[in-house]
C-alpha cells in the first residue's frame, strides 16, 4: 500500500470514532476471555486432572485372610507397582479419624465389621487394566479407581470449557460484526468518493485495501490490549498461582485471531461497495 | 481514436442518444455542443465507460468498451484525462493529494508525485493552495484543480464536460488555449460545451447534438 493508502487509513481511523473504540474494546474483551479460558483449561488438565501422574486403584477385600494371596498375585503381575494393604483395624482407625463425631461408635464395633483395603498406585495408562484385573479376582468385593472421578470431572470441565469457548467465539463473531458495521458505515459515507476514485482510474485494490487495513488495525489493536490485560493478570497471579502460566503460543495466536476477525469484518463490510456497470 | 457505431442509450425508457455514429481521429480537437439535455454528458460518460450503451459499439483508443472486462476498466481510464462538470474532487483530501493520488496509481515514487503535482498546480496558478481542502476553494479554483488532475497524467485523450462552466470568460479562454496547446502536441481533445462564444473564438470540428440525435458535424459554430 502506498502513502495515499496509509493516509486514508489514518483518516478512516479518525472517522470511525466511537464505533471504532467499541470494536477495539470488544476484541480486547474477547481475546482476554479466550486467553484466560485457554490458560485455565491447561492448568486444570496439567495440575488438577493430572493425566500424566499416578492414579490410585482401591480394592475392598471380601475376606481379610485372602489378602496374602491377592498381594502375591499382584506382585507376580508384570509391571511392578507400589501397593499398601490396610488391615481391618487400620481401616477402623482411619475411618474414626475421618469422622471424629462417629469415632466412639466406630471404635466400639468389632474388627471383622471392617474390610481389608488394598491401595495400588499405578500409572494412569495402567489403571484401567489393573482395575479390571482386580475386579476379576475372587478375593475382591469392590474396586474403585481415581481415574473414574477424574473422568467425571473432566467430562464436566469439558462441557464448561466448551461453553466458554463458544462464548469467546460468539464475542469474536460480535467483533467481526462491529467491524463490519464500522466499515459499512464508512463505505456508505464515502460512496461518492469511491465513485470518483473509480472514474479517475483507481483499481479496486486501491479503494478496498485501506478499509481492510482499518479492520485489521482495529482487530489487532483490540487483541493486543487483550493480551496486555492477560499479561498483567499473569504478573499479578504469578506469586499466588505459579502453575497458572500464560502459554507463549497465546501471545501469537490471540493477536492473529483478533486481526483476522477485524480483516474478515472489513471484507464483509466492503460488500456494501456498489459494483461498476 | 474514438469510433461510435449506431450507439443507443436510454434512461428508464427515455432515449438520451439515438443511433449516434461518428469517429474522431487521433490528435483531433472536437467540440460537442447542443442545448441542455441534448445528450452531451451522456456521450462523454459513454466514452469514459461510466455507462454502457444499450446498443451499438464504442471503441476508444483501441478498447471496445462494451466488451472491456471490468478488471481492465481502471487501466483504460488512466489513459484518459477527464474534466468533469461538477469537478469530482476528493473532498477529504487536500488539493495536492487530489493531484498526487492519480499519479500514485501509476506507482510513481512519492517525491516524483509531489513534484509533478506541484508543477501541474503551478500551471493553473494554484501552487499556493497545495494543502487546502477542495471545500476551501472557490468554484473556479476547484475547476482548475480538476483540470490539473486531468492533465497531470499527460493522457492521450482529454474529455472535458463544460470545462469553462465555472470560470470567468477570461479564464475560460485561457483554458481553451491550454487545451489547444496540448492538442498541438498530439493529444486528442473532446470538449462538451454549450458556450457558442467559446466555439467561435476557437474554431474546431463541432458535433452538434439535439434530443439525442447527431444533427451536425462541421467546422466551427453553427451559423
Amino acid at each position: 500500500m502506498n502513502l495515499h493508502g496509509w493516509r486514508e487509513v489514518k483518516r478512516q481511523v479518525r472517522e470511525s470514532g466511537a464505533a471504532g473504540v467499541a470494536a477495539i474494546l470488544m476484541v480486547a474483551v474477547a481475546t482476554a476471555w479466550a486467553g484466560l479460558l485457554w490458560t485455565l483449561h491447561g492448568w486444570v488438565h496439567r495440575e488438577l486432572l493430572g493425566h500424566n501422574q499416578a492414579s490410585t486403584v482401591v480394592a475392598v477385600l471380601r475376606d481379610p485372610a485372602a489378602a496374602t494371596s491377592l498381594t502375591s498375585a499382584l506382585e507376580a503381575r508384570p509391571g511392578g507397582r507400589r501397593f499398601t494393604l490396610s488391615r481391618p483395624r487400620q481401616v477402623q482407625a482411619e475411618l474414626a479419624g475421618w469422622f471424629p463425631e462417629l469415632a466412639t461408635v466406630l471404635l466400639a464395633l468389632d474388627e471383622p465389621s471392617f474390610p481389608a483395603i488394598l491401595k495400588v498406585e499405578a500409572a494412569a495408562s495402567d489403571s484401567a487394566s489393573l482395575a479390571t484385573w482386580l475386579a476379576g479376582r475372587p478375593e475382591v468385593a469392590v474396586v474403585k479407581s481415581s481415574t473414574q472421578w477424574q473422568e467425571r470431572l473432566e467430562r464436566t470441565l469439558r462441557r464448561v470449557v466448551t461453553l466458554g469457548f463458544v462464548l469467546a467465539a460468539a464475542l469474536l463473531g460480535g467483533c467481526l460484526v462491529v467491524v463490519l458495521l464500522v466499515v459499512r458505515l464508512l463505505v456508505l459515507d464515502h460512496a461518492d468518493e469511491i465513485a470518483i476514485m473509480r472514474l479517475i482510474g483507481a483499481r479496486e485494490r486501491d479503494i478496498r485495501l485501506p478499509y481492510v487495513v482499518l479492520g485489521l488495525a482495529l482487530g489487532a489493536t483490540g487483541s493486543l490490549l487483550g493480551v496486555l490485560a492477560l499479561l498483567g493478570l499473569d504478573l499479578a497471579l504469578k506469586a499466588s498461582f505459579p502453575a497458572l502460566a500464560l502459554g507463549t503460543e497465546l501471545l501469537i495466536v490471540l493477536p492473529l485471531g483478533g486481526a483476522g476477525a477485524g480483516a474478515g469484518g472489513a471484507a464483509f463490510g466492503l460488500l456494501a461497495i456498489p459494483k461498476e456497470p | 481514436m474514438i469510433r461510435l457505431e449506431a450507439v443507443l442509450k436510454s434512461y428508464h425508457g427515455r432515449p438520451a442518444l439515438r443511433g449516434i455514429s461518428t469517429h474522431i481521429e487521433r490528435s483531433e480537437f472536437v467540440f460537442l455542443t447542443g442545448p441542455s439535455g441534448a445528450g452531451k454528458s451522456t456521450f462523454l460518460r459513454l466514452l469514459y465507460r461510466a455507462e454502457l450503451p444499450d446498443d451499438g459499439r464504442i471503441v476508444v483508443d483501441g478498447y471496445d468498451l462494451a466488451a472491456l472486462p471490468r478488471r481492465h476498466v481502471p487501466g483504460f481510464r488512466r489513459r484518459l484525462g477527464v474534466i468533469f462538470q461538477d469537478f469530482k474532487l476528493l473532498r477529504r483530501r487536500t488539493v495536492g493529494e487530489n493531484i498526487s493520488f492519480v499519479l500514485s496509481l501509476l506507482n510513481l515514487p512519492e517525491k516524483e508525485q509531489q513534484r509533478r503535482a506541484y508543477l501541474a498546480l503551478k500551471q493553473m496558478g494554484l501552487h499556493n493552495r497545495l494543502n487546502a481542502l477542495p471545500d476551501e476553494l472557490s468554484g473556479g479554483e476547484q475547476q482548475r484543480v480538476a483540470i490539473a488532475r486531468a492533465l497531470v497524467l499527460q493522457p492521450d485523450l482529454i474529455l472535458a464536460d463544460e470545462p469553462s462552466g465555472n470560470l470567468d470568460p477570461e479564464r475560460g479562454h485561457e483554458l481553451m488555449e491550454l487545451l489547444k496547446s496540448i492538442n498541438y502536441q498530439g493529444t486528442t481533445v473532446v470538449v462538451a460545451t454549450h458556450d457558442r462564444s467559446l466555439i467561435e473564438a476557437h474554431p474546431a470540428r463541432t458535433l452538434a447534438l439535439e434530443r439525442g440525435h447527431l444533427v451536425r458535424d462541421a467546422w466551427g459554430a453553427q451559423p
